[in-house]
Parts: C-alpha cells; structure tokens; sequence
C-alpha cells in the first residue's frame, strides 16, 4: 500500500455516520477522498467533482476544509502556499434576482 | 413584542430578535432541511455566512432566517420538506445512501430510465419553491461615490473609518449586520459596549454606516457614472434596490467566517460555531445550553467557556487533538459526542445538549480576491489569508486589515484598523 492510500485508508475507520464538509450540497468527507483517489486534487478539482462550494454560502464553510485536507491528505503534508482557493464568482452572498432585473435597463453608461 | 406567524402558528418574538434568534427562543430547532439528503439543518453561525437557516419568509423562498428581522405578521415557514421538516419522509435519502450518492455515477444505461430518475431527484433535491407572487415593483437602483469606502464594520472596519474620518476624510461604512459590532458582538470578553463604543467614536469622526447591505462583489470591467476608472462594488441594500458604489480608495475589513470540525454527524443542529454561541449570550441574553461541549483549542474556547460557566451552564472542555471528537450523537439535536482519549481503545460517551465548535475562522478573503489581492493558504491564520504590504496596501488602491489578512481577534484587529486606515488617509495628502 503506498502512503497516500495508507494515509485514506484511515479515513472511515471510526466513523459511523456521515461527516458533512459542505452544508450547503451536502458533501462529505468521503465525497472528498473519492474525489483525491480520483487525482483531483486540486480546490478547484475538487469542487468540479463534488459541488462543494456551489451552494448559497458560496465555500465560506467548507473551501479551507477542502484545502486543509489537500495539504494533509493528498499532499501528504506539501506546502500550503502551493494550495490556491477557486475562483471567487459574483454574487458572494444571495440576493433577490429583481435588482439585477430593475439595474439592467440602467446599464447604458455614459462612460462606454 | 412582536408576533411572527410560524407555519400557521403565532409566535411572541423580541423585537431585537431576527428569525433564526426568535426561533431558537420558542423552541423551534429544526429551521430546514438539507438539500440531498433531507438532513436536518440548524443555526450554526448566525452571521449569514453557512446557509443552514434559509427558509420561506412572506413567500419568498431561500431567505436567511439569521438575516431577517422580525416584525408583524412576518410569515415563516420551513422548506425542502415533505410533510413537514420535523418528520421529513424525503430523510429516506440519507439512510437508503449511507455512502452518500455520487451523482457522477447515478447515470443508468436506460435512457427513458435517466429521464425518470431525473424527476425523481429533482422532486426530492433542490431549494425551496419559486415564490407565490410575481415581484410587483423593481427596485429601483442607485449609484454612489465616496472618497472611501470600508467594507465590514467590526473592530477593524470600525476602528479604520473612525481614523480616515478624524483625517477629514469622507468614509462610507458598509456591513451586511443589522448592527455594526462584528466579532466584538460575539465574544464575552468585549460585548455591546465595545461594540457601541467603537460605532460612536466611528460616527463622531463623520463616517457613514450602511447596515444591511451586503456587498456582492467587485465587478472590474463595469463603468461606474462619471469618468472614474471602471470597476465597482455592488450592494444589496436590504429591502432596496442594487447600490452601485465606486470609491476613490477601498478598505476592506471583511473579518473572518466561522469554520466547523469535522466529525461523523458534525452537521447535527446543535452543533453550532463559538461565535453564535456568543452571539446568542452577548447580542440576546440566551445561555445556549445547559452542558454544552467547547470543542477546540480556537482564540474563542476559553473566553466562551469561561462566560457559559458564569452564566450558570456546566460546561465540559474537549481539545479536539488529545481526546479527539468521532462523532455527535442525537437525532434531531445533539445529545452527546463520542471521543477517543490519547491511548484509548474505546470511544468514550459524553452526554451534551449542545457542541460549541471553537475552531479558528476563516479570513473572508473572497472580495479582495476579485478586487486583484493576493492571497496565500495559512492554515495557522484560519486559511486564505489576504496578503497585504506594510500599510495594508493589498492592490493599487485597495487595502486590508483585521482578520480577512490572517485571524488576529477583535483586539489586534482594531489595532490594525487605525494603523492602515490612517496610512489610506496619508495616501490622499502624498498624491493629491
């Protein structure tokens, strides 16, 4: 067993119901490692594969859980500078699609 | 008082109180259920940053509970459950799915198949419902310009605005809270008249609080009025229409979000984050249970400890690293944890009424991000910590201070504010 299966297969050892990462999608943690045995193991990979960060919060909750276990799981301890977030897409926080419906007919900006 | 109606029922609420805190109070725990597995969701931050409190609120669906006053007659009623959140049949999911559902493999080889199956989950996932009435008036968008504006008004956004406004400079404030405070208003050792104190010395100094705008994001490429350069912040303004707002400088004071542990059942509602907890002891006068759990060795543990014990709770200490958390127990609150001791080989039962997650918050980096700073992963900082000059300076015209540059606390935090906020206000007499 190479050390980076040593170090997962641990994972589940213990535990007995689900470990939720992300709130919002309902991802867990063996969402997660499914996803790093899959060699994504990037932030952004991982949230392509297993939706962690699309929902309402956005990743405030789980984007440095996701990053922190990166560094300890997949990366076996590597350098957390080398680990970057996923991109930061408008809106940060929900809000009522009628603003942007009222603000769009006010879009012809003298400045353009 | 103030009475809500809450699925049919009416319900007395502080008038100080938002939904989710007037919920708590009336025994409601149960605010939601989870998206794919029908869990039950509870308050966890009481910031509006988790997303576990969104309800239907007067027909509008997906509304944060934590983030909504209550008035009369204000109609709240629960989502994402059938026949009712309390006893969600939809709950099957989770325990037909132990292993969780990978949707990349859920696909069957029938296509007729696929298109059924895509019903069937679409009838039991999602959020909420579209609401019952069409809008009736849009509302109406505005543009702004100051000479700064300063995202956040915790310690450091407070404490920056209050030194850009004593240099004569014209300061807006901005802050998604229905009262400015921040962490100061989430943590024992500082409380109201902290809060209060640091709002007033920021007012005095002529700043301008904008409460109950949350700034969505800073959009580069869009024009702003006048011949400024392009880029600008847009704001929700609660109950307003979209806030256009350009700036000559931009601070951002952004703070920090609260993070969970994690464990089997973490998302349990009784699980809630140090800072709630204090929320609810500092801003509402609640001792959130009675033998509550500090979990983690956080900047927040002891001082959360401490106040639970002096208010009269029976308050039990787990680590987190020595004795390491397995699981919470309970169905639809916690009623205790299991734990591994340092060289046991048995977990151990301790019954609970409530987990406090003392764990280290995350710096809310996201604005500054799309603004052109730079970030770097921290994991001793909280996470993506905001990398910032000297002077705070984190992008040609954009600074930084308090937590969303590395978890520092509410004090270190308003010492930066003043630092970095007098160095914007020199930037104005260096280049004028």
């Amino acid at each position: 067993m190479s050390d980076k299966a040593a170090a997962m297969s641990g994972k589940t050892a213990v535990m007995s119901g689900k470990t939720i990462i992300c709130r919002c999608e309902d991802v867990t943690l063996d969402d997660v490692h499914c996803s790093f045995e899959l060699g994504y193991a990037t932030v952004e990979e991982v949230k392509r594969y297993t939706g962690l960060g699309t929902g309402p919060c956005q990743g405030k909750e789980c984007m440095v859980l996701a990053a922190r276990l990166i560094v300890s799981v997949a990366h076996l301890g590597g350098a957390p500078a080398t680990v970057a977030p996923f991109t930061a897409r408008p809106p940060l926080e929900s809000a009522p699609l009628a603003i942007f419906v009222a603000a769009a007919g006010d879009d012809e900006d003298p400045a353009r | 008082m103030t009475v809500i109606r809450f699925e049919g029922d009416e319900l007395e609420a502080h008038p100080d109180d938002n939904v989710a805190v007037a919920l708590y109070r009336a025994g409601v725990r149960t605010l939601s259920r989870s998206i794919k597995y029908h869990r039950p969701r509870g308050i966890f931050c009481l910031a509006g940053h988790c997303g576990a409190c969104l309800m239907r609120i007067d027909g509008q669906p997906n509304v944060k509970a934590c983030r909504t006053p209550c008035r009369d007659g204000l109609v709240v009623e629960r989502q994402n459950a059938f026949p009712s959140a309390d006893l969600d049949a939809l709950a099957a999911a989770d325990f037909f799915f132990p292993r969780g559902m990978d949707h990349h493999t859920l696909m069957t080889g029938n296509r007729a198949l696929n298109v059924v199956m895509q019903k069937v989950v679409r009838q039991i996932g999602g959020l909420g419902r579209l609401p019952d009435q069409p809008v009736a008036t849009l509302p109406a968008p505005r543009r702004r310009h100051v000479e700064v504006v300063v995202v956040g008004a915790g310690p450091a956004g407070l404490a920056a605005a209050t030194a850009l406004g004593r240099a004569g400079r014209q300061v807006l404030l901005v802050d998604e809270q229905d009262r400015p405070g921040g962490s100061y208003l989430a943590d024992p050792r500082f409380g109201l008249a902290a809060a209060d104190r640091a709002v007033q010395c920021a007012r005095a100094a002529g700043a301008e609080i904008l409460r109950d705008a949350a700034v969505l994001a800073w959009y580069p490429e869009d024009a702003p009025a006048t011949g400024a350069p392009p880029g600008l912040l847009a704001v929700h303004v609660h109950g307003q229409g979209l806030l256009r707002l350009t700036a000559e400088r931009y601070l951002y004071a952004t703070g920090a979000y609260d993070q969970n542990a994690l464990f089997a059942d973490n998302d349990r509602p009784g699980v809630l984050a140090a800072r709630a907890v204090g929320r609810l002891l500092v801003q509402h006068g609640i001792v959130a249970g009675r033998r509550p759990v500090v979990l983690g060795a956080g900047p927040y543990a002891r001082a959360l400890a401490e106040a639970l014990q002096g208010a009269g709770a029976e308050v039990i200490r787990v680590d987190g690293v020595a004795t390491r958390i397995l699981a919470a127990r309970g169905r639809s609150w916690v009623n205790g944890i299991e734990v591994l001791d340092p060289g046991g080989a048995k977990p151990r039962r301790i019954s609970c009424d409530m987990v406090v997650v003392a764990a280290l918050p995350a710096p809310a980096s996201e604005l500054p991000r799309q603004h052109g700073a730079g970030v770097t992963l921290r994991p001793e900082a909280g996470g993506f910590a905001c990398i910032v000059g000297g002077t705070g300076e984190a992008a040609r015209g954009v600074w930084a201070c308090g937590d969303v540059t590395g978890f520092v606390g509410p004090a270190a935090a308003a010492w930066q504010g003043t630092a970095v906020g007098e160095a914007v206000a020199r930037t104005f007499v260096d280049q004028p």
